[in-house]
């Protein structure tokens, strides 16, 4: 037993010598690469055809659950052992290039023929700026709409072809389309006390003038009194206050609310799900011709500061980016960028909210960038939640809000 | 020599490795990480100097801004209810269950092994069942109360701030009734059966047996069960995250459940830190109640 374990301990230490030394025998350089992405997500296949090239880089992957990613990344950062490339949620980005953890990739971009900087939509490229330069590249990117199920407009009077433009129109469209007898909401959407809270409010907030710098602007007011009407005439369920969006949208699929607000990434499953037709609009505005907004989400690529290999890791993000055209097609993922044009699915409910989602998305607005956005977005969420409880009015709960906020910005 | 080599194997040495082992495990597992945390309630901790050991002390501050925040005096007035009300709902309920288990009836020994069911199953399980049983528009609840014509319209339980502690608070005493009973039967089934048939000779009613013989007899494993029963509270962190999350507007926050929102989702390591300073020296005072409590045991 004893002289088994000697042996063991020189195996293993032996290892840790010669594993590095024969890698470098071998003159390839070794890129890891973390990501929340599963097996059927880009990152591992994407990897898997970047290593087939044999360029004389070897990426390896490793798969981060969502709710790790920055707290296993802040940890890997500060003892010394982060990856090279790592995919951070937007809001995030921030955090890491204010502390200088990213790498500075303005100059690597300028000279780069495969990452233009033009190509992107705006919002995703201001989350991945930070003091004027790129700390990153967007990886991919999503917004909310407004979802709605054709055959209750119909059956309720309404024009299928004429879903609500205006805010006004919306609560006007839900009171009709609310059916308690038929367990029946107008509308389904998300105002729960955490990021979900904040992605679907902040652009109500940011349509009206507002903005999370500028939370309590009369604009603002105005959204959070109109949500609070919803929930107070009970046009959607008192439960939207503790459920995500992936529950609330659930509801609409199964026919219980007429209406419902959130992302592409629930396209394939309403497309299994809803047996009924639907179509999909843009978001509200607070009035006709007033400045469109959305809430912007997805991740970034970005590069620690720490890497050995930052030519070499731009490079693996350069491929990353020349496979963008697959991102739909392959993988059910917006590509960040505005000069692709993605092809149709061949299933036409689907390609119709597509071009919906994607003229969206050029209204979409990153949340922040600013380092301590945990802190803003819980501030706004507090707010939602304290004013549509009503333990406070919507106005004193912003006002709070933008009291906390001017706290954190300094 | 030889004196040292038989002290170890059979004698003095010997006890004294006994004892050297579980309290250097215990040292190494819950000593140290404890001891890190107090240090860290009074740093100034951020995300990038979470690995380093040296960081700037700023005293009490982290304290001291603690309490001024608005939320803080709600939560610990929600901690104080939910321990309050789980532990009384979890005693009174197993309790009677115990008594009514020790009538010893055919079948008795199997029904509360089957009671047991509730406290085999993962916390985050439990959550995520009784958010459907208390949803608000299809919940099983709503619908049972509504048939029984106990309420005329749904109670949102998770998103109506004067229902959503209690929530949790239902739930988690279906969790934990279980596990009183258990301990409770046990020491029920401790106390020598002689006595009953003297009081009973002696004329004394099914109430007088109980409040003479059943409590006094009880007292230590009563005193130790609502002992743990604090712990186990203290740490209900499963269901909070299975059915409120701590909303709406922390109506149904609390302590356990703050430091860790604190820490993982605003990153505000310093404050989780605090927060559980605070509940250690809570668990604490329970615990010295346990180990009196079992002491006396122990002893008697």
């Amino acid at each position: 037993m004893r002289v088994s374990r000697r042996v063991m301990l020189g195996v293993i230490a032996l290892a840790s010598i010669s594993l590095p030394a024969f890698s470098a025998q071998a003159e390839d350089v070794t890129i890891t690469v973390w990501s929340l992405d599963r097996d059927i997500q880009p990152a591992p296949n994407l990897i898997k055809d970047f290593n087939k090239l044999n360029t004389g880089i070897k990426v390896e992957y490793r798969q981060i659950q969502f709710d790790d990613v920055v707290s296993e990344a802040m940890r890997a950062y500060s003892t010394g052992q982060a990856p090279d490339i790592i995919a951070v949620d937007n809001p995030e980005h921030a955090l890491f290039s204010s502390r200088g953890a990213f790498l500075d990739l303005t100059d690597m971009i300028a000279k780069s023929s495969v990452v233009k900087p033009e190509n992107y939509f705006p919002g995703p490229l201001a989350s991945v700026t930070w003091d004027g330069k790129l700390y990153g590249i967007p990886k991919a990117t999503n917004t909310i709409a407004l979802y709605y199920n054709k055959d209750m407009f119909k059956a309720k009077g309404l024009d299928p072809e004429q879903p609500p433009q205006t805010w006004d129109e919306l609560v006007e469209a839900a009171r009709k389309l609310t059916d308690p007898a038929a367990n029946v909401y107008g509308l389904a959407f998300s105002a729960k006390a955490n990021e979900e809270g904040t992605f679907q409010f902040l652009p109500w907030a940011q349509m009206a003038g507002g903005g999370y710098d500028n939370i309590n602007a009369e604009g603002a007011v105005k959204a959070l009194d109109i949500w609070k009407t919803i929930i107070d005439e009970k046009l959607a369920s008192p439960d939207s206050l503790t459920r995500g969006q992936w529950d609330s949208t659930g509801t609409f699929n199964s026919g219980n609310a007429a209406m419902a607000i959130s992302g592409p990434w629930e396209l394939d499953r309403m497309i299994q799900e809803a047996k009924f037709d639907w179509g999909v609009a843009l978001l509200p505005v607070p009035e006709t011709g007033a400045e469109r907004s959305s809430a912007m989400g997805d991740f970034n690529w970005a590069i620690f500061a720490s890497t050995e290999h930052p030519e070499e890791a731009f490079k693996v993000l350069e491929f990353f980016v020349s496979q963008d055209d697959r991102m739909f097609k392959d993988f059910g993922q917006l590509p960040a960028r505005s000069d692709i044009a993605i092809p149709p699915t061949g299933e036409p409910l689907k390609d119709a909210a597509l071009q919906v989602f994607l003229e969206q998305l050029k209204y979409a607005k990153p949340r922040g960038p600013h380092p301590e956005w945990p802190k803003i977005s819980k501030a706004i969420q507090d707010a939602i939640q304290a004013a549509l409880t009503g333990q406070m009015s919507s106005k004193e709960a912003l006002d709070q809000a933008a009291e906390k906020i001017k706290a954190v910005l300094g | 020599m030889k004196k040292i080599i038989f002290s170890v194997t059979d004698g003095r040495g010997f006890d004294i490795g006994l004892v050297l082992l579980p309290l250097a495990f215990l040292f190494v597992l819950s000593g140290l990480p404890l001891v890190y945390n107090v240090v860290m309630s009074f740093q100034e901790v951020d995300m990038f100097s979470l690995g380093s050991f040296v960081r700037p002390f700023v005293g009490f501050k982290n304290y001291v801004d603690l309490f001024a925040q608005p939320e803080t005096q709600p939560i610990l007035l929600n901690t104080a209810l939910f321990v309050s009300a789980s532990i009384a709902g979890q005693f009174i309920i197993g309790f009677g269950l115990a008594l009514f288990f020790w009538m010893n009836f055919p079948g008795a020994s199997w029904l509360r092994g089957l009671f047991l069911v509730s406290w085999i199953m993962p916390g985050l399980v439990v959550g995520a069942i009784w958010n459907w049983i208390l949803s608000g528009d299809f919940g099983v609840l709503n619908f049972f109360l509504r048939e029984t014509g106990v309420i005329a319209g749904n109670i949102f339980w998770r998103s109506d701030p004067n229902y959503s502690l209690w929530a949790v608070i239902i739930a988690n005493i279906w969790l934990g009734t279980s596990f009183n009973m258990i301990l409770l039967s046990v020491g029920l089934s401790a106390i020598p059966k002689d006595l009953y048939e003297a009081a009973e000779l002696d004329g004394a009613t099914a109430l007088q047996r109980f409040f003479t013989i059943t409590l006094p007899m009880m007292r230590s494993t009563i005193g130790a069960i609502i002992a743990l029963g604090l712990i186990f509270t203290l740490q209900q962190f499963d269901l909070f995250a299975g059915i409120t999350s701590g909303g709406p507007n922390n109506s149904s926050n609390v302590t356990q459940y703050w430091a860790w929102d604190l820490s993982f989702r605003q990153y505000d390591f310093a404050k989780g830190a605090t927060i559980s300073v605070i509940m250690i020296v809570l668990v604490m005072l329970a615990s010295v109640v346990y180990v009196r409590s079992t002491r006396h045991e122990v002893r008697g």
